[in-house]
């Protein structure tokens, strides 16, 4: 068995997760909402009322409590002098590799939100495929910015 | 060494403005057809100021096309300095492009039929860059001499550099007449090429839509009834007018692939590869060996069947191929045991036997396991709803199954030094040869379930293209899969 990666993933980053996951079943609720008005007006059949709760009880609970909940528990990275090491997934565990060598650029980015926790997702770009390590407390990720574009500054071999 | 600078040829303008009417002949044309020909030049007429509009429009269009052209033909200069191609062109906004030449990834001549018209190639030059899957400098049209200046002055540039290493550069006598050529289609290679490849498809679609396209022509009542009278006579003449469709189909396909592979000839060159085709449009593509990324073969299972492969570079840049898939068919058609061979000769470092470390035997139910989530959906919905035919979707347990064991005898991969070679399968068993250095990432999966058998996918990215090319073990033994990922780390 290979040893997982050693970071995790700011505990902020699962909040925000969870921020994520409210606000689209407040957006869900909302269309539940006029869904419901129209049943009501127009009589509609009455399953439609169960429907759109049930669609919005669910989406509470996966996409706010059990979905960040695993993905945060499953996120880790590890950056070491020859590679950076990615694990990621909700069903499928995922392992990415990258070569320092192959990295072409990284970038970091912050939305509104990201911002307000002072969080950031950093990029790497290889040639052929781009990974994002999401919310690193955003000092975290302008360090490793800049780390990785140091390590990465050896490489020899272009494509 | 001269800086002189070259320009396009004279056709260029009209090429180019040809190219952007054409790109506008189809909106125009939706628009007349939608409006069903109602054009009137009289202007009491209520479709006066809709024809004056569309041609109005039309016109300037066409009008701006044709100064377009002109300008980018008289804007656009080239030329060579610094072992760099150089461009420069634009009339108010002026765009220069410098190009080293060893950062080239492929180079590809075409001539259009406008082109032979007057002895002239288009050139496109293509670097890692490339984006939007857009060749980074095109040369409209130039003359063929011209275009071999530019291979001349990357040569050029190439032993320049070399010339403090080499004492004694052989150069000054008669260079490259003996050009070995690798591989040359043969016609028996077209004919299967042209059988089995979906093209035959796209042909029989072609005919479909064409009798389609008269549908309004063809009285169908008249048609239906005569064909009823027509079963009547006999299935056997059915049957007949059935061969008779495939038999043009085929035709067509056998003339289309004639046409386009005529004459398929790949050489190699100063390290690089040279491949030709083309009757009516000629096309050469030139890619320099070490920029090859990956190498693949194909084999639909009707060409496994016979022995035939195809094999595709994957290289960084395009290939000039407008549409369609973006790789290089380096063999678009070849005995297995040819390939195998030629690809020994011209990459001689790797190994072209490899022997595979197969998926075990445990992880056969999840090849096909997973089928069954979009699968049982089916076979429910259609044995309900077209009850007594649709039980027949049953029949697709077997064959998925079937498949899946397929694919799982398929996979297998294989490391040694410095390459990977995987070997997989969805329809087409595809293995795929590449180095350590030019694979961008790695990258393994498990499911929950996969988990709990020890098994774990696989997947390498190369660059290819615009977006690269994966290979994709699935469900390997995980030691194997975390020995894959090991290599990889160092």
């Amino acid at each position: 068995m290979r040893a997982e990666p050693i970071h995790q993933i700011s505990r902020k980053g699962l909040t925000v997760w969870r921020l994520y996951g409210v606000l689209q079943t407040l957006l869900l609720l909302v269309i539940a909402a006029l869904v419901c008005y129209g049943t009501y007006y127009y009589e509609w059949p009455s399953f439609i009322y169960f429907i759109a709760i049930a669609v919005v009880l669910l989406s509470a609970f996966f996409s706010a409590y059990l979905f960040p909940k695993i993905r945060w528990e499953r996120w880790r990275y590890e950056v070491r002098e020859h590679e950076i090491e990615v694990q990621h997934g909700l069903f499928v565990v995922k392992r990415t590799l990258i070569p320092m060598v192959r990295v072409q650029h990284v970038d970091t980015t912050q939305g509104p939100i990201l911002k307000r926790y002072s969080l950031g997702n950093i990029s790497i770009s290889t040639a052929a495929t781009v990974h994002t390590i999401p919310a690193l407390v955003m000092d975290e990720a302008d360090g490793l910015r800049a780390r990785i574009s140091e390590l990465a500054r050896v490489a020899e071999d272009d494509v | 060494m001269s800086n002189e600078v070259y320009r396009l040829h004279p056709v260029s303008a009209i090429i180019s403005s040809v190219k952007a009417l054409k790109s506008m002949i189809l909106p125009v044309a939706i628009i007349i057809i939608s409006n069903g020909f109602n054009f009137s030049l009289n202007f009491r007429s209520e479709h006066f100021f809709e024809t004056v509009l569309l041609f109005g429009v039309w016109g300037v269009g066409a009008v701006l096309a044709l100064v377009g052209g002109i300008v980018k033909w008289r804007t656009f200069v080239y030329w060579f300095e610094d072992g760099e191609l150089r461009v420069k062109y634009g009339l108010f906004v002026k765009k220069k492009r410098y190009i080293p030449f060893e950062r080239i990834q492929s180079l590809n001549y075409h001539e259009g039929i406008f082109h032979r018209i007057f002895g002239l190639v288009k050139v496109q030059v293509e670097t890692a860059g490339n984006k939007g899957g857009k060749p980074e400098v095109e040369l409209t049209a130039i003359q063929k001499i011209a275009a071999d200046v530019i291979e001349e002055e990357m040569r050029r540039a190439k032993t320049q550099i070399a010339q403090p290493l080499d004492v004694e550069p052989a150069h000054g006598q008669i260079e490259e007449v003996m050009v070995p050529i690798i591989y040359r289609m043969s016609m028996r290679d077209l004919l299967v090429l042209a059988t089995t490849s979906g093209g035959i498809g796209v042909v029989l679609s072609g005919v479909a839509a064409v009798i389609s396209q008269f549908s309004d022509i063809i009285p169908y009542e008249e048609v239906f009834h005569e064909v009823a009278d027509f079963v009547k006579v006999g299935a056997f003449l059915v049957a007949l007018m059935v061969m008779f469709v495939l038999i043009i189909a085929w035709l067509l396909s056998v003339v289309i692939t004639l046409v386009n592979y005529h004459d398929y000839t790949v050489r190699i060159e100063d390290e690089k590869l040279m491949i030709t085709k083309g009757l009516l449009e000629k096309k050469r593509i030139t890619l320099p060996l070490n920029r090859i990324q990956a190498i693949r073969i194909v084999e639909n299972p009707l060409r496994q069947i016979f022995g035939f492969a195809t094999v595709v570079v994957e290289s960084a840049g395009g290939n000039g191929e407008k549409g369609g898939d973006k790789k290089i068919a380096l063999f678009p058609l070849i005995k297995k045991q040819d390939c195998l061979q030629t690809l020994e000769q011209l990459f001689p470092e790797m190994n072209w036997h490899p022997e595979f470390i197969k998926a075990p035997k445990r992880a056969r139910p999840f090849f096909y396991r997973i089928d069954f989530f979009w699968l049982v959906p089916i076979i429910g919905a259609s044995s309900y709803f077209l009850y007594p035919y649709g039980l027949l979707a049953f029949l697709l347990i077997p064959l998925i199954i079937f498949l899946g064991i397929w694919q799982h005898r398929t996979a297998g991969y294989m490391i040694e030094g410095k390459q990977l070679t995987m070997q997989y399968r969805v329809f087409s068993r595809v293995t795929m040869f590449m180095e350590k250095k030019r694979i961008q990432s790695m990258e393994s999966s498990q499911t929950y379930f996969q988990k709990r058998k020890q098994v774990m996918s696989i997947k390498a990215t190369v660059m290819s293209g615009m977006t690269g090319m994966t290979g994709n073990v699935p469900s390997l033994e995980q030691q194997d899969a975390e020995t894959i990922l090991t290599w990889y780390e160092h």
